[in-house]
């Protein structure tokens, strides 16, 4: 639920006071109906951002949590008394959210708290100055950090392991799915019913989905989805299916090229005389070796003439 | 009968001609022994979530590959000396290759270490050691070169893998990339193909090929029907251990592993550390693989030229030292600016050092001891090859920083390469002194037989 600017600071203290009494059971108030709490406090984040023309900023939910987002420009060369500002959710502006900002101590402050209570509050909030400056705040869940853009490659009869795995760094999610993609709908698999073709396991940081034994229908494109109190993150990874004859054949063209150069080679080679013995030395015949050429050539005489008797 | 190596290098080598062909051969062949591994790290996030498994479990199918690629260094040794260089190749770019498509049907992790790990490794050890070794066949007035070239393999073929490995990713996923990976590394058997051993005739050497070391004793003998002595003998040339050239090479080479690959491996996370983005760190990886692969072919012309060929050793030893210094200076890189300096010099010093790093092997023991020679130092190798790294780490955990981990392999490739000095000049004193003594024996000889 979005709160207007003019109940903020009520809402605030309230928060507050029921966050230390740790417990809530009171309603939102508001213009619009509120739903109901969910029992539980709601954590406080502050975000604190300075605009400098069209800076963004990820701010990671895990669960119903309270925000307040705040904006700090420094104006341009007018620098006028106020100023209005107002905010965006997802490029449409949000009723009730504008308002005049002063000018204090060279900048301009813009301040909202917003709850976040399900997937549908997450998202892209803009606040705006006066058609001017503005900033960006997405609040999402944590993303899978491994994008995954070239294809998995898998063989038809054989058994394929997709894996999804989230970052060290961000928290452990509360479960993960798995769904197959038709189009832009999602089919989500459930192991336990087709268990001859598929099994997922689940470990906190990663899940793998494994394919007993692949066909051609199995190609196309998976999502794991990363499954957060507040909502679910995504990844995709494509799987292609192919067969054995698609290296084969790579494999067979190589083994052509072999088999003709070495049969080239040994066929030119026996179409010229035998590779005599040379008996003249080099050029430059070293020092090492002058000994032994002549201690050779006395030898080469009687061992080629015992050679022919052979 | 298929000649044996060290036939071959009892022939002249041609220097040229095929030679170069055999070049190529060797670029491409060291080249996916080298990249290989390293190059199937990018299929690892995928294969881990498939199999559902810990990361290390995943790294452990590198560490796999790569103890099975140094540990098959003696068993390819004997191979090669018995059978020649170009069927072993191809048996091994056969083996990776079979590895690789079994791996593609696999259903277990365990299949991927066993085929991937074992096999695959095997079968790239079949491919590196050969390769080295029908350079030293082919080529001893331009051994430097040819083997700089052939070094340059490694970042190359790296570069190529890397962005064609992700393709594949991309469009077959990991099983079809490893059936598609099967048939690219079939190339091998191309390259093994081009392998022509030199010199059709079979011949006993009883006389040393080299002066090396002061060892007379003699060389591997290659005669097919051996006695059971020579077939001993043909496995583990236990000679080599008295080879004063070898012990050296040996010793330095075992505590420089230590801090010679570490430095590769967290160069993108040190960088991130300091703040670079992960694209910028990956790209200080490429200027470091480029500068690599242009320093590599260069290091061979350099350890060509007149002057520098006698005394290839200490361009050597310079160039451990040198890996050493720019380690223990990269602490003091700041920024992204520094950090991409530091890249330039350590690929400068890596590619030096890699060139030049089979060169000198052969140098000191001469092309026919060199494939038993190398076999057993990559097995010795073996160990620091893996403990590297994960000491490094463990270093790194320990204090928290990378600049200890620095200092350390600063340290370890420093102290090696004054070793490598001051022995050296030590050895090739020695050698000359027997040079001179031999010389007057014959000379005396000739004179009576007159």
């Amino acid at each position: 639920m979005i709160m207007s600017a003019s109940w903020n600071q009520l809402f605030f203290q309230t928060t507050l006071l029921l966050v230390s009494c740790r417990h809530i059971s009171t309603k939102t108030p508001g213009p619009t109906p509120a739903p109901l709490l969910p029992i539980g406090p709601l954590t406080n984040l502050v975000k604190t951002v300075e605009v400098r023309a069209n800076e963004s900023h990820t701010v990671e939910l895990l669960e119903r949590a309270s925000v307040e987002l705040v904006c700090k420009w420094a104006g341009n060369e007018n620098k006028p008394q106020n100023v209005t500002g107002y905010w965006t959710k997802d490029g449409s502006e949000i009723k009730n959210s504008s308002v005049t900002v002063q000018l204090e101590k060279e900048q301009y402050v813009l301040k909202q708290m917003f709850t976040v209570l399900n997937e549908t509050d997450l998202g892209n909030y803009s606040c705006v100055f006066g058609n001017e400056a503005k900033a960006e705040f997405i609040l999402a869940v944590p993303q899978i950090g491994e994008k995954r853009d070239k294809p998995i490659i898998g063989y038809a009869n054989d058994f394929m392991v997709i894996q999804c795995k989230i970052d060290d760094t961000k928290p452990v999610p509360t479960s993960w799915k798995w769904a197959r993609m038709n189009g832009t709908e999602k089919e989500p698999i459930v192991a336990a019913a087709e268990s001859r073709r598929y099994k997922i396991e689940i470990e906190e940081r990663k899940t793998k989905l494994f394919f007993h034994k692949m066909t051609k229908a199995d190609a196309g494109l998976y999502s794991c989805g990363a499954v957060y109190a507040i909502g679910t993150a995504y990844s995709q990874v494509e799987l292609k299916i192919i067969t054995f004859w698609e290296p084969l054949k790579l494999f067979i063209g190589i083994l052509v090229e072999v088999i003709i150069l070495v049969a080239a080679i040994l066929i030119y080679e026996r179409s010229q005389s035998g590779k005599q013995c040379t008996k003249e030395n080099g050029p430059n015949p070293d020092q090492r070796n002058s000994m032994t050429q002549e201690e050779n050539n006395d030898e080469e005489g009687g061992s080629a003439v015992r050679q022919r008797k052979v | 009968m298929p000649p044996s190596a060290a036939a071959d290098s009892a022939c002249s080598p041609p220097d040229g001609g095929w030679g170069w062909a055999v070049v190529f051969g060797a670029f491409i062949s060291i080249g996916f022994s080298y990249a290989f591994p390293k190059s199937l790290t990018i299929y690892f996030k995928e294969i881990q979530e498939y199999f559902c498994i810990s990361y290390s479990d995943i790294a452990w199918l590198s560490s796999v590959m790569l103890a099975s690629m140094y540990a098959g260094g003696p068993v390819s040794s004997v191979f090669v000396n018995r059978y020649g260089s170009r069927p072993v190749v191809m048996a091994g770019g056969l083996m990776v290759s079979v590895a690789m498509v079994m791996a593609s049907f696999g259903t277990t992790i365990m299949h991927l270490y066993l085929c991937v790990g074992v096999l695959g490794g095997l079968g790239l050890a079949f491919n590196l050691q050969p390769s080295l070794t029908i350079i030293g066949s082919y080529f001893h007035a331009r051994r430097p070169l040819a083997n700089g070239l052939a070094m340059t393999g490694s970042p190359v073929v790296l570069f190529t893998l890397a962005p064609l490995n992700q393709f594949l990713f991309d469009s077959l996923g990991w099983r079809g990339s490893f059936l598609v990976l099967g048939a690219i590394v079939l190339n091998c058997c191309v390259a093994g193909a081009l392998m022509r051993p030199v010199g059709q005739i079979l011949q006993p050497r009883a006389a040393p090929q080299s002066l090396s070391g002061g060892e007379l004793s003699g060389g591997v003998p290659t005669d097919g029907g051996g006695k059971s002595q020579s077939c001993l003998r043909r496995f583990v040339d236990v000679s080599l251990f008295r080879h004063r050239g070898f012990l050296i090479y040996l010793i330095g080479n075992v505590i420089m592993f230590f801090g010679f690959f570490a430095p590769v491996v967290f160069l993108a996370p040190y960088a991130k550390q300091q703040g670079i983005d992960e694209y910028s760190a990956a790209f200080l990886l490429s200027i470091f693989a480029l500068v690599d692969m242009f320093v590599r072919p260069a290091t061979g012309l350099v350890g060509n030229a007149r002057r520098v060929r006698p005394r290839i050793q200490y361009l050597f030893s310079f160039s451990v030292a040198y890996n050493g210094a720019c380690h223990l200076l990269c602490p003091l890189a700041s920024g992204y600016a520094g950090l991409a300096l530091y890249a330039v010099f350590f690929g400068l010093a890596f590619g030096m050092l890699s060139a030049l790093l089979f060169e000198v092997l052969m140098d000191l023991v001469g092309a026919p001891r060199f494939s038993t020679a190398v076999g057993l130092v990559t097995v010795i190798e073996c160990g620091p090859v893996l403990l590297g790294p994960p000491l490094s780490g463990a270093l790194v955990d320990i204090f928290g920083e990378y600049k200890y981990m620095y200092y350390a392999c600063g340290v370890f490739m420093l102290v090696p390469g004054i070793f490598f000095f001051v022995m050296h000049y030590y050895n090739y004193k020695k050698l000359d002194e027997e040079r001179r003594q031999s010389a007057a024996v014959v000379m005396r000889t000739s004179e009576e037989a007159a």
